[in-house]
This record gives structure tokens, sequence and C-alpha cells, in this order.
């Protein structure tokens, strides 16, 4: 059986520029195994570019960054083999049923799964069983979240990365899926969460990272029943990001 | 379910794709029937000839018997020429259309005959008929540039790239079986049908091979080119109109601006020309001394020198001689239209390799047995076929013997030159 390093997502002093501009200035960030990890930040921050290179789209400058060991840089196949993404609209195909778009997804992923795991990732995932054979096209966004989302329980892959999960979101919608976030927490996959929903963030991360300029400003865990101060994070969010940002 | 059926699975369910695939299929086998149809009424009326041919001399004979005058024989027994079609006509007609695959001459002059219909037409010359290469050169590109104009961009614009792309078998592999999956559909949809018709027109192994594997290579050219402005990162409207203009360019616009320039490059008389030269030059010798007629003939044929004097009536010898002489006269321009028109040949060849719309043409047509070099192999074999009629008939008329009926039959036939087009 394959042992997973843990942290499974180590980052560590990582530096990325787009031409002479500097993206990722010295970002280190550690997602340990059956944890979440929410990643804040204002626009420019470095928030996207990280999860770029997590996937292996960018190629660092500086540093090292490893999911499960692997870097995403060198060998992005097999880094991916151990990563789930879901990005900020989960965009699948339209004329495919719910479980043919899970089905293809899996086979892309190099995975076999029968039409009964797909079926019970999909409940899992809190898909109503009317849904399962109904092609895409009337989909709510939170409805191909929940496709999306049983895929990466179906691939039970250690790490799972979000791109602004709960944007568009209803609140319900929002519940829904922190709750469904926890149970893939339990099983024990690191998740980094890139959000600007801090109230959202506060809900279910154990720890809340601050990108500034490319890289973490603030780092809190979660601390007693209360789990964060939001009230604090959000002034110093609004100081430290958005109207740096701005 | 392996990934390549996952993804025909896919390209099948979106209705654009099952159309044109459907579209291109359904077009094929239309060139494909209206090829072999084509080749069929030629196969038909070379059928026929014999009949008719028969009833025809039949008829010269009753009349020719009545004087067993040779030279009445030969001027008034019409023998068939033909041009079979290669099994694989069918799928490129090319000059088949617009040139005689049947031609009846007689033992007069010969090239106003071979010439007289030899005017270029412009209509038929260019887009050529519905046939399986027009398919393949003008209408297989458009269904390239339908199925791979938006192979990324779609993607992209959707918002499934990144998804895609995040798959450990989602990245380039991703692309590379779309595209191979694209391209066997394109190539079964225009290879399939052919290879029904080939087998049923008798084709030979070799030229099926070589015609599918023709196909596959125009495809990929555009496949390529599709890949090349794939690579441009714009979207898919302008990726389609970008396409749409090298269709343009490359199938239609350049060639024939090409084909204008080597009209310009290498000037040619159309060969109506020459059957008119050789008609006038004919009509002159009614004005010319006998005797200078026949002295000029008997200095290129010496073998007929010693036949009989002229006396003042009316004598064939004459005019068959003056016939002869006029297509002497215009042997010279016979032989530069020739020339002319194989440099035009061999430039259009040459032009195949910067142009595949061109060289795939080109290509279709040689191994057709329907371009140029067929059309002037058989003008050939009606030379060599009309040189051993005249032999034939000069044997009786420049020898005085009577001509029977029975000697009808001992006129050269066509059959024993054709053979060489039959394979």
């Amino acid at each position: 059986m394959q042992t997973i390093p843990d942290p499974p997502i180590s980052i560590q002093s990582l530096t990325l520029s787009y031409g002479r501009a500097p993206v990722l200035d010295g970002l280190t960030l550690q997602v340990p195994a059956g944890s979440i990890t929410a990643l804040l930040g204002g626009n420019g921050a470095g928030k996207s570019t990280t999860l770029a290179a997590l996937l292996g789209f960018e190629r660092a400058d500086g540093g090292t960054i490893a999911v499960c060991g692997i870097d995403p840089g060198s060998d992005p196949d097999a880094a991916r083999r151990q990563m789930a993404y879901l990005p900020e609209n989960v965009a699948l195909y339209d004329h495919l049923s719910a479980i043919e778009n899970a089905d293809y997804l899996l086979a892309l992923s190099g995975e076999r799964h029968d039409r009964a795991a797909i079926a019970g990732a999909l409940a899992a995932a809190g898909l109503q069983d009317q849904a399962w054979d109904r092609r895409l096209g009337g989909f709510s966004k939170g409805m191909r979240q929940k496709v999306a989302i049983a895929v990466a329980l179906l691939r039970a892959v250690p790490v799972l990365l979000l791109d602004e999960p709960t944007s568009g979101l209803d609140p319900r919608a929002t519940a829904d899926f922190n709750a469904l976030l926890l149970a893939v927490r339990a099983r024990g996959t690191a998740v980094l969460m890139v959000t600007h929903d801090l109230l959202s963030a506060a809900d279910v991360a154990d720890r809340i990272a601050f990108l500034e300029r490319g890289r973490v400003a603030h780092e809190v865990a979660a601390d007693g029943p209360d789990r964060f101060d939001v009230r604090a994070l959000h002034a110093r969010f609004q100081i430290g990001g958005e109207r740096r940002a701005a | 379910m392996s990934l390549y059926v996952h993804e025909l699975r896919l390209l099948l369910r979106q209705r654009l794709s099952r159309f044109a695939i459907l579209l291109l299929a359904i077009l094929t086998i239309a060139a494909l029937a209206a090829g072999m149809a084509a080749v069929a009424r030629q196969r038909a009326s070379i059928a026929a000839i014999p009949a008719a041919q028969a009833e025809d001399i039949w008829a010269v004979a009753d009349y020719v018997v009545r004087t067993r005058d040779s030279g009445s024989a030969a001027y008034y027994s019409f023998h068939p020429t033909w041009d079979p079609p290669a099994p694989l006509a069918f799928a490129a007609l090319g000059m088949r259309d617009v040139s005689p695959t049947i031609l009846r001459v007689r033992a007069l002059g010969l090239e106003a005959q071979i010439y007289d219909g030899d005017a270029f037409n412009p209509e038929l010359a260019l887009p050529g008929r519905f046939d399986f290469a027009f398919v393949l050169v003008f209408l297989a590109p458009l269904f390239v540039i339908a199925l791979f104009h938006d192979l990324v961009s779609s993607e992209r614009e959707a918002g499934r790239a990144r998804t895609l792309m995040a798959l450990p078998r989602g990245g380039q592999a991703l692309w590379r079986r779309r595209t191979a999956i694209r391209f066997a559909l394109l190539w079964l949809s225009l290879a399939f049908p052919f290879a029904i018709a080939a087998a049923v027109e008798g084709v030979g192994a070799a030229a099926i091979v070589a015609v599918l594997a023709l196909i596959a290579a125009y495809l990929l050219f555009w496949i390529g080119a599709a890949a090349a402005v794939g690579r441009l990162r714009w979207g898919s409207v302008a990726n389609a109109a970008t396409l749409a203009g090298a269709w343009l360019l490359l199938v239609l616009i350049v060639p024939t601006l090409a084909n204008v320039a080597i009209d310009r490059a290498v000037p040619v008389r159309e060969g109506a020309e020459i059957a008119l030269a050789q008609r006038e030059a004919v009509n002159r010798a009614w004005d010319i001394p006998r005797e200078a007629t026949m002295r000029r003939f008997y200095a290129a044929h010496p073998e007929w020198a010693g036949s009989a004097p002229l006396g003042t009536a009316f004598n064939y010898k004459w005019y068959l001689a003056f016939h002869q002489n006029g297509d002497a006269e215009v042997a010279p321009a016979v032989a530069v239209y020739r020339a002319g028109l194989m440099r035009r040949e061999a430039a259009a060849r040459a032009l195949g390799w910067a142009l595949p719309s061109v060289g795939v043409q080109a290509a279709l047509t040689r191994l057709a047995r329907t371009d140029l070099k067929a059309q002037l192999e058989y003008q050939d074999r009606i030379r060599a076929f009309h040189a051993a009629l005249r032999r034939f008939y000069y044997g009786y008329l420049f020898t005085d013997r009577p001509f029977d009926r029975s000697d009808f039959d001992r006129a050269p036939r066509y059959e024993r030159f054709a053979q060489a087009s039959d394979g």
C-alpha cells in the first residue's frame, strides 16, 4: 500500500513570476492530511497561481512544491493522480447525464467504477436520485458541484483543491457543500480551499491562511468551541487583503 | 469502457458532429454512385460499339461493292476507337468528362478528327464533376474544419479546460485521443464507402491502399492546419473563420490563380485551332496541282511511289494523299501543342507538392488514369490505329486492287490497340 507523505501538500519558499512580475514570493504553506486549509487573499494576491502551481499548470521559479511528495512541475500526471480539483464554476458536459459525466471524468482519472458505485457517490454527494440520469443542461451550480465532488469521493485521492467553491451558492447549498467537505476531511483528505468567503471558510476550515503579495501574511488555526474570531479576522482581512489589493 | 469509447460517445452525442459525419458519408456515397453511373454509361457505350459498327460497315459495304473502289471504302468507313475507363475511373472522372472516350475515325486526315472537339470549356474544367475526388479535395476540408476548429477552444469557452487538464489523463493525451477519434470517423466516412465501391469495380489492392493513404494524408494536412490555428488560442469563431479563409485560399483561389499563371507561362493554342489549320491545308490542296501534291506525298511515302499515275478524273489516291499532306503540315504544331500540354501538366504536378488540393487531385486522376497523360496515351493509340488503317487502305488504293465485301473483315480492328489501356 502506498504511503502518503504528510503533509500531502507542502510548499516551501515558492517563487513564481509572470514575465518580470512576481506573483508568488516565498510562499510557504503546509496542508496536513485530514484537514481543511482556507487560503484567503485579495485579487492578485496569488491564490489562483498557487492552485495552478499545485496542478502543474505553472512551473515555479524557485522553492519547492510537493503533492504527496511529487513535484507537479516535473511530473504533473503523477501529481494529478493524487489530487482532485474543483474549479470555481464546475463546467461539465451538458449533453451527458450526471452518471455519464462522472463516468467520463473517472475514466480521465484512470479509474473505472460501475454504475452502482457512481450512483452511491452521487448519493453521498447529496445529489437526488431523480437527477442521476438527467442531462446536466438544467443543473444548478450546486448540483454540478455535487457531481464533481462525487468523482472526488470515488477517486479517494489524498488531496482536494477547491477554487471559490461556495461563490454563487445559496445559503442552503453552501451549508450542504460544507457538510460534504467535512465528510471528505473525515476520510483523511487534505483540502486546500481558495476563497473570498471568510464566513464559509471559518465554518469548515481548520486553518485559515491570508495571502498577501504572494506570501502567507497571517495564518490562524481553529481554536476552542468558537473556532475563529470571525470579527477580528474580518477586520484583519479587510485591512490586509482587499484594501491593499484595491 | 476505454477512453476512446468515452470520447466517441461524447462526440456522437453532439448533434453537429453526428450531422457532419453523416453528411460526409452521404456525400461520399452519392459521389461514388454518380462516378460509377458515369463510368457504367461509358462502358455501356463502348460495349454497344461492335453491333453498331457491324451494322454501319454492312451498309457501307452494300454501296462499295457496286464499284469495288477501295477509295470509297476508305472514305465512307468509320472505324471506332475507344478509351475504356480504368477500374478506378469512377473515383476521379478527370478529363474523361471533358474529352471524348469514343472516337470514330476514317483513313482521312487524322488531326482534324482528333482535335475537332478539343475546345476549352472552363465551366467543366475548373471545379470538375461531382465525383469522389471532388468530395475529397473540395468538401472534406470543410468537415475537418467543422470538427476540429473548436477542439480545444470549445472546452476553454465552456470553462471545462482546467477541469480536464487537471485530470491525470486529461492533458495533451486528451487532445490526441479526440483528434484520433475525429480523424478516424472522417477517414471512415470517406474510405469505407470508397473501399466498397472500389471492390465492386474490381480495383486492385495496391490502388485501393494508395487512395486510402491519400485520403488519410489529405485529412491530416487539414487537421494539422486546424491544430496550427488552434495553437493561437483564439476563440472558436475566429478559428472557424481563419480556417474557412485558408480553405478558400488553398482549395479555390490559389489553385485557380496558379492555373492562370501556368497557362500564361506556357501558352498553348487550342486543339481546335490545329483542326482548323489541318482543314485549311486540305481545302487549299484542291487548288494545288495534283502533281505537286502527289510528289510531296510520294517523297514522304516512297513505298507507294510506284503506283499507277492519276487520270484526269477524281481519284481517291490524290484525295487521301492531300489529307495525309495536311496532317504532315500541322505535325509541328501538334508536337508543340502536346509538348505545351505536358509542360503545363508537369508544372501543375510540381505545384501539387506545395498545394495539397492540387497534389491530391493530380494523384487521384493519375491513379484513375483520367489525367492528361492518359488522354494523350489514348491519342497515341488512335494514331497507331489510324496509321494501320492507312496502310490497309493504301494497300488496295495504291496498287489498284479491287475492294470486296470480304475485305472489310480484313481491316484493322482497334481492339489490338486498345489493350494497352484495358488494365
